[in-house]
């Protein structure tokens, strides 16, 4: 008796189980997952991705960028620069924040001033290089002053994001985050997640979704599964051997341009033709294919893409031709090769280990051997800033540059003679660049800088590779076609 | 008590060294791109320049304060973060350690009674395999299996009570799966002690044998058993599983803080943590003693 009761509750305990994913899920908000938690949703504070996904959600900036990169007028209806210092920003009229606070030159200049305040420590310090603060004109008008010609400026203010005087003052502004932009936020479940609410006074078109959650979920796997089993909506960074699991991925050409960089101090490595050979060496496209399964491609010779300012259209990559490289190597007074060695850090960038271990096989291939040494994050950026003498420093180095920017200019600390990432050193080069930075008209830094790409070409500060590719992982119903920058704008989603 | 503060100091001591040889969090705080005065001037502001000694000695000195420091990362009491993220893990753990403990002890009982049975070999080679898997592998599993495929549960997260299931489930299979096997031996043990013999001699039915003598005999190696269960899934297991099914309690904020060198909130986590495995572990002894006596009595 008592045995046939405890089977019959047993059976109805895994009938009970089953049933529970039977039933209908009833249609739910948008749900987002990042890795880690944000630290602070305050807009100003930090630059990481995971943060930005809330909080790029929030705030506004008065510039943004276009469908294909450009900057575009945003919370500011126009702006030019009225000397070499200033630079004069029109602000959209009848604009509010989320409590009620208006937006105008007033929290515009507040907003620049907060964020350049040495005392508030922005983790976004390249975005305020080089601007000293500004001041309100009138009700609509504003002034931004830059320390010295500042060309980069409204790129610059594409991340500079606008927020309340009087709500940004508090202390908790960053776990109650208030901005001009479509989304308003709602609570944050440490640990959890961070609930938003469509903005109901939003002063453009307003945004078809109406409620996201930004969720954390650390474990790359369990994130997967999640999309699989239709709980979340949007995943960032999948693996590329992960897309093909996702019930949907896009993959986009992201900002990342991955490379080898030489010491072109050291010995073997003074001669331009040594790191042309070691350049044709290496097969970028099998590179791309095989450790990346296509999510990437080889970079055209350039740490840039079509359509970023500086772009040179002439160049292509090094065609794979280790006959010629052995040949080139040979007339440089090295037959028989040399040695080197490969520094990678570890973990930090997709891949960053395989692509090193296939680039040193490669490089075998025509007589150089390498060592790969692989080093803790902090470590590897010390071992980059050495300053350049061969004794100490690196002999090739490999990492990423991210030209969030869409701008030649980014480059200027690898490739310069005084530049704190650089181990080359030629006058020609300076020399452009520095007329680069010393003009504000956009049309002749796009030519110097293509100039320097060129020099470049003849005289590489790199093994150049691929441009790399970001895999989000989709839900069927979603509809997102995501943005050249890794901004993830919810108002530009769909939801079946 | 005394050892267990001991083991509480040289757990402060050996966290904190740890902190200040191999991490910089100045560096990593710092945007990639920052200038070394940049990041030389985050250290004075974290007081990361004073010597090793002297931040050692304020530190320890805040720590008797209950002040852990403040969060690198959060920008609040490092204290405040660990606790919010405490019950969570408390929850967790006491309801996989509950049916690890009952699942554990009914099926070691049950299969050590009767050796060489279908239950016995059954429960016997699963939880051999449970305990030769990797936790973290058998989480995905579960996901897999129960979330993905038959979506019946949600795969990870803090939501519902359904949401408990599949993490709590893991673990408790983890740890149920030794609690078996120890329970099963002892049990296997007295069965063939000479006073179950003439028990069964004088014609005792075997339930009266196993409810009445034996169970009364192996009562303490469970109860010990479960209680040193109880201090491993806190001192590792508890903190895998939780970053595997996104669980927030102080496994996943570990892990968090040590992406980001948050060495004030990780000295805290730890330090609690290590509270919790020395208060647990009090517990236990408190408990076998006690237990000792009434059998002693009996």
């Amino acid at each position: 008796m008592k045995t046939t009761w405890c089977k019959n509750f047993a059976l109805f305990l895994v009938g009970a189980f089953f049933c529970l994913g039977a039933a209908a899920k009833p249609s739910r908000p948008l749900v987002i997952a990042v890795s880690t938690e944000p630290s602070t949703l305050d807009g100003q504070a930090v630059i990481d991705r995971n943060s930005r996904v809330a909080s790029g959600n929030i705030f506004e900036s008065l510039l943004d960028r276009g469908a294909n990169g450009q900057v575009i007028p945003w919370l500011a209806e126009s702006y030019k620069a009225i000397n070499d210092t200033t630079w004069r920003f029109n602000l959209k009229k009848n604009v509010k924040f989320h409590n009620g606070e208006p937006f105008n030159a007033e929290a515009a200049a507040f907003s620049v001033n907060r964020i350049v305040d040495k005392e508030f420590k922005t983790q976004r310090a390249s975005y305020i290089e080089n601007i000293k603060g500004a001041k309100a004109v009138d009700e609509n008008t504003v002034d931004v002053i830059t320390g010295g010609i500042n060309a980069v400026l409204p790129v610059q203010m594409t991340q500079l994001v606008m927020v309340p005087p009087k709500a940004a003052k508090e202390k908790t502004f960053g776990t109650a985050p208030v901005g001009t932009g479509p989304y308003k936020f709602v609570r944050w479940d440490r640990g959890r997640e961070i609930v938003l609410t469509l903005n109901e006074n939003y002063w453009r078109e307003k945004p078809t979704i109406r409620e996201f959650s930004v969720r954390v979920i650390p474990d790359p796997q369990t994130q997967i599964s999640a999309l699989q089993a239709g709980e979340i909506d949007l995943v960032l960074d999948l693996l590329p051997e992960q897309a093909k699991l996702a019930p949907k991925f896009i993959s986009v050409p992201a900002t990342e341009f991955s490379y080898i960089q030489f010491n072109a101090h050291k010995k073997e490595l003074a001669d331009p033709r040594v790191r042309i050979a070691l350049n044709l060496a290496v097969d970028k496209a099998t590179l791309a294919k095989t450790i990346y399964q296509g999510h990437a491609r080889p970079m055209d010779a350039q740490h840039l893409a079509k359509g970023m300012l500086g772009y040179n259209p002439k160049l292509k990559p090094y065609p794979y031709d280790p006959k010629r490289a052995r040949e080139l190597l040979k007339e440089a007074g090295y037959p028989d090769g040399f040695e080197l060695v490969l520094h990678a850090p570890i973990g930090r960038y997709l891949k960053g280990e395989e692509t090193s271990e296939l680039v040193a096989a490669q490089l075998k291939e025509v007589g150089i051997k390498v060592k790969i040494q692989l080093h803790e994050w902090n470590a590897y950026r010390k071992l980059g800033r050495i300053p350049g003498n061969e004794a100490n420093a690196f002999d090739l180095k490999y990492g990423w540059n991210s030209n969030e920017w869409f701008d030649a200019s980014r480059i200027v600390s690898h490739i310069t003679c005084d530049g704190t990432s650089s181990k080359l050193c030629d006058k020609k080069i300076d020399e452009l660049m520095d007329r680069a930075i010393q003009t504000l008209d956009q049309k002749a830094r796009d030519k110097y800088y293509q100039e320097v790409w060129a020099l470049l070409n003849k005289n590489p500060h790199a093994i150049y590779l691929l441009q790399q590719n970001l895999i989000y992982g989709l839900a069927k119903r979603l509809e997102w076609q995501p943005r050249l920058d890794d901004e993830v704008r919810v108002a530009s989603m769909r939801a079946g | 008590m005394r050892d267990g503060i001991i083991v509480l100091f040289l757990v402060t001591v050996v966290i904190f060294v740890l902190g200040h040889v191999i991490g910089d969090p100045a560096g990593l705080m710092a945007p990639v791109d920052a200038s070394d005065q940049e990041i030389a001037r985050l250290r004075r502001q974290l007081g990361l320049d004073r010597p090793f000694t002297e931040q050692f000695a304020s530190y320890f000195g805040s720590l008797l304060r209950g002040d852990f420091g403040q969060s690198l990362w959060q920008d609040r009491p490092a204290l405040t973060v660990v606790l919010e993220a405490l019950p969570a893990t408390v929850v967790l753990t006491l309801v996989a350690l509950l049916f690890a403990g009952l699942g554990g002890s009914v099926l070691g009982v049950l299969a050590g009674a009767r050796p060489e049975s279908l239950l016995d070999r059954v429960s016997n080679f699963l939880s051999i395999t449970a305990l030769s898997v990797p936790n973290f592998w058998l989480g995905l599993l579960l996901i897999v299996i129960f979330a993905v495929q038959f979506g019946a549960l949600p795969t990870s997260g803090f939501g519902s009570w359904q949401s408990l299931i599949l993490p709590a489930g893991a673990l408790a299979i983890i740890h149920g799966a030794r609690v078996f096997q120890l329970v099963r031996s002892a049990t296997f043990e007295e069965m063939t002690k000479p006073y179950a013999m003439v028990a069964r001699s004088k014609g005792l039915p075997e339930r009266l044998i196993l409810w009445k003598h034996i169970l009364r005999n192996t009562a303490v190696t469970m109860l010990t058993t479960i209680g040193w269960e109880y201090v491993r899934m806190m001192g590792g297991a508890a903190f895998a599983i939780e970053v595997v099914f996104a669980w927030p309690g102080i496994g996943q904020l570990m892990i968090h803080a040590a992406s980001r060198q948050d060495f004030p909130v990780l000295q805290a986590a730890v330090i609690i943590a290590g509270a919790f495995v020395i208060v647990a572990n009090g517990m236990v002894d408190l408990l076998y003693r006690v237990l000792d006596t009434r059998i002693r009595a009996a």
